[in-house]
């Protein structure tokens, strides 16, 4: 460590709070590692179809903070990496980060070869477990690095069609996982969230009812990359519903799941209904609700959209989700308090708004979960925590909280290497 | 505003509930999760929680002519699947306790309720009352036992010790009275449901048979699909079958049912059907309660263990009693004839028309109440 460059600054995840961090550090000349788990940086919002309040499409934010990454050679990218230790203190961290290899290596030019011989598949991930994907594979349509991955796991012994097949030889079946130790003035964790497991809501049908799907999987559907081609189409019969009802809080504000409010699933549910109506002008939309939370300026979204007379809010916790096995259809139970009916309804699709889990695997020890699982923002003077993992929160204020836990890691690293304290 | 109506909320309802039982109340958010995981809440007759709902706001009205608190039967799904972990289950039961205190016009209920001090008073108060019975007058009981002379100190003589004639007046006075007062409750909660709906007496007739039915078999209750609901009704009408038999050898029978001597009389079978029923359904009850098996018996409120575990003693104390007889040990005998009508007559005092089992008449008759109710709005 010289006098006048501190260490870099480690940032774990590579979703839209690890990004933003890394490109405001990089932008003040500290130097930033971004350590992503995946073979993409993007996190989850690569995989919506858009982004409320404003339903512009997700490439939107990431193409510019790609760009910036791109530009700034400050900072380095490692994906299919993880953090297996960190010592030292404040200032003068050594992290030990483990890198799976890629396979592929930057010559990759996106030509697809590799995938249009690759032999085998496997479930695709991305897409929320709907289809499969080729074990050579291009993590996602805004995947940075743009190249392609090999999932070892998933190739019949000895095969090699792939790195026959590649004309610019950047396939190496034999590369072989690395471990480094970097060195880092503070660490950054943006580890981000998971749905929570839908099959755990026994009641609510899922994974025992085919139409039966989650607010992340129908947000694929929705997508024009993902496994339905931006059709919303029910899994058993591939049919276009004409009836579609959301059951939020499914799992969260629910002591026997999820005790916090998710915060954004209300907004979300609303941005599918509008999804939907604009595709199929005929599918009336139901949303089953405890309270509808759109807080702060989402309000208008919200209210813009429950403006639809095909849009019906009911206020009252679905029960019960049971399937017709003739038709595939629904019986959802529920009370619409206001009115003061309990009653079981028919839908063609039904849609769980699941909530948000803290992905606190991998997170570095001193950032303490509290009580509902999420990372404490600070946890010793040089680690933080930013976006999601600690706390539910649509995008624009996961940027805005990245943004100042950059600036938290800034003055650790300048105070390692001031002489005024 | 045309149809505007003020409610006068009764902001005493709330404490009154929290403390019959309902303690987590106030944790509800109305979201209806348990409405609607509960089979038998239907949309005409639906709880708890609208009847959380209405405890929260204070609106003590609509709570009651409300008979749906006694169309639950507490399997728990409710509150196992609460998000808030407000127990609506108990809530249910609090309101139960409540309602059985609002229809009293005694207002003994109430206070022993309210009070353990009262419930244990008056329970000690009845025993005393018939301990002394059966000690204090000369020419009655063990003073009878020494004008009787050491005959009946020697071999098994009840008739001398207690004659049937007069234990059978009194029976029959107790009865009439406990009988008196739980119908006039019942006539109270019954006017009270329905001061607020109109009911042809065409439709009080037509659902009379449904009325008997429900009362003696509890047929409703098979229609919760909760886990263990058929174990329930299963102990239960075993412990209703069991009492019954006895209410009938002893209040009717009771001159055949006493036998003399110590040898053993066919006439007894049906006591020792019944002595089993009770005996074995209250262990079963207080077991369960012991090991808070199942969502009904989590929670138990003083007065949820004095119904089984007054039962089981009354029960013992019959069987120990016939016991002694048969093996004609006639002090033993005598002193547990006492012990046993000390347990059973308050028991009986304080739970037939003010307690717990008040509820053998509340229940069919809430859901006759609901039945009618809902036939008379279909007519209107
Ligand atoms: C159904 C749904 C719809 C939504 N729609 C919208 C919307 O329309 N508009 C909006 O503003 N918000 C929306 N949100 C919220 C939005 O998804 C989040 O605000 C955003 O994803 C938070 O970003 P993040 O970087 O904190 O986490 P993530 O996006 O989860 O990113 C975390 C990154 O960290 C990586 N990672 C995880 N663990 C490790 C590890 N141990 N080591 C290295 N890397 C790791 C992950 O691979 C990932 O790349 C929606 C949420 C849901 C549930």
């Amino acid at each position: 460590m010289s006098a006048n460059s501190p260490n870099p600054v480690l940032i774990i995840g590579g979703g839209i709070a690890g990004l933003t961090a890394a490109v405001e550090l990089a932008d003040t000349g500290v130097e930033v590692v971004l350590v992503e788990k995946s073979a993409s940086l993007g996190g989850r919002v690569a995989r919506l179809h858009q982004y409320f309040p404003k339903l512009c499409p997700p490439t939107c934010g990431l193409e510019m903070h790609y760009r910036r990454v791109r530009e700034n050679a400050g900072i380095t990218v490692l994906t299919l990496a993880e953090v297996t230790g960190v010592t030292g203190s404040a200032g003068d961290y050594e992290v030990e980060v483990r890198v799976r290899p890629r396979f592929v290596s930057e010559a990759c030019t996106l030509c697809g070869d590799c995938e249009r011989v690759c032999p085998a598949e496997r479930p695709d991930e991305f897409n929320y477990g709907l289809g499969t994907t080729k074990a050579a594979y291009l993590p996602h349509g805004v995947a940075y690095p743009a190249a392609y991955a090999i999932d070892r796991a998933a190739c019949p012994e000895g095969c090699k069609a792939c790195e026959e097949a590649c004309k610019y030889q950047a396939i190496r079946l034999n590369a072989q996982t690395e471990v480094r130790t970097v060195k880092a003035s503070a660490i950054v964790a943006a580890t981000g969230w998971k749905p929570y497991d839908a099959a755990k809501l026994e009641h609510l049908g899922f994974g025992q009812c085919r139409n039966v799907v989650t607010n992340v999987m129908l947000e694929r559907m929705a997508a024009a990359d993902g496994p339905t081609a931006g059709r919303i189409l029910r899994p058993s019969d591939g049919k276009e519903p004409r009836t579609v009802a959301f059951v939020q809080c499914a799992g969260s504000r629910d002591e026997n799941h999820l005790p916090y409010c998710s915060a954004v699933c209300c907004t979300a549910s609303l941005k599918h209904a509008a999804y939907i109506r604009a595709l199929y002008p005929e599918t009336a939309i139901t949303i089953f609700y405890i309270d509808v939370r759109t807080p702060g300026r989402l309000e208008e979204f919200g209210a813009k959209v429950q403006h639809d007379a095909d849009v019906r809010m009911v206020k009252g916790k679905v029960a019960r989700v049971e399937e017709n096995p003739a038709t595939g259809d629904l019986l959802v139970t529920a009370e619409d308090v206001l009115a003061n009916r309990k009653s079981t309804e028919h839908f063609e699709l039904v849609v769980l708004a699941t909530g948000i889990v803290p992905e606190t695997e991998g997170l570095p020890a001193a950032l303490k979960p509290d009580e509902c699982g999420f990372a404490g923002k600070n946890g010793s003077p040089g680690i933080y925590a930013a976006g999601c993992v600690c706390r539910p929160a649509e995008v624009s204020a996961t940027v805005q909280d990245a943004t100042g836990t950059a600036l938290k890691a800034l003055q650790c690293a300048n105070r390692s290497v001031s002489h005024v304290r | 505003m045309k149809d505007a109506r003020t409610v006068e909320p009764d902001v005493e309802l709330i404490a009154s509930l929290m403390a019959a039982g309902g303690a987590d109340l106030k944790k509800c958010m109305q979201c209806s999760n348990c409405t609607c995981v509960c089979s038998l809440s239907t949309p005409e007759d639906d709880f708890p929680r609208r009847q959380i709902l209405h405890a929260q706001w204070g609106l003590k009205d609509r709570l009651l002519t409300d008979v749906s608190p006694w169309l639950c039967h507490y399997c728990g799904d409710c509150t196992e699947h609460c998000p808030r972990q407000a127990n609506p289950g108990e809530a249910m039961m609090a309101l139960r306790r409540y309602l059985t205190g609002q229809y009293d016009w005694t207002g003994l209920s109430l206070l022993m309720y309210r009070s353990e001090a009262w419930a244990i008073g008056v329970l000690l108060a009845v025993s005393l009352v018939v301990v002394l019975l059966f000690t204090v007058p000369a020419n009655f009981g063990f003073g009878l036992l020494s004008q009787a002379g050491p005959a009946a100190r020697a071999t098994v003589m009840l008739d001398k010790f207690a004659p049937k004639e007069i234990v059978h007046i009194g029976d029959t006075l107790l009865a009439s009275l406990l009988g008196v007062l739980l119908l006039t409750n019942a006539a109270r909660m019954f006017r009270i449901a329905t001061r607020d709906t109109h009911i042809p007496l065409g439709v009080y007739l037509r659902h009379l048979p449904g009325f008997v039915v429900q009362g003696v078999t509890q047929k409703r209750w098979r229609e919760c699909d909760a886990g263990d609901s058929f174990k329930n009704w299963l102990r239960h009408l075993i412990l209703v079958t069991g009492y019954a038999t006895i209410f009938l050898l002893v209040v009717v029978f009771l001159p055949w049912f006493q036998v003399q001597d110590h040898s053993f009389h066919w006439n007894s079978l049906l006591g020792y059907y019944a002595s089993a029923a009770l005996l074995g359904a209250s262990a079963w009850m207080i077991g369960d309660r012991m090991a808070q098996s199942g969502e009904m018996h989590r929670f138990s409120q003083p007065s949820d263990w004095m119904f089984p575990g007054l039962l089981f003693v009354t029960a013992l104390t019959g069987v120990l009693l016939n016991v002694c007889r048969l093996l004609d040990q006639a002090m033993p005998t005598y002193v547990l004839y006492v012990v046993h009508l000390a347990v059973a007559v308050p028991m009986l005092v304080v739970e037939v028309p003010f307690g717990k089992w008040a509820h053998l008449l509340y229940r069919p008759l809430a859901i006759y109440i609901a039945a009618v109710k809902k036939s008379a709005l279909q007519t209107q």
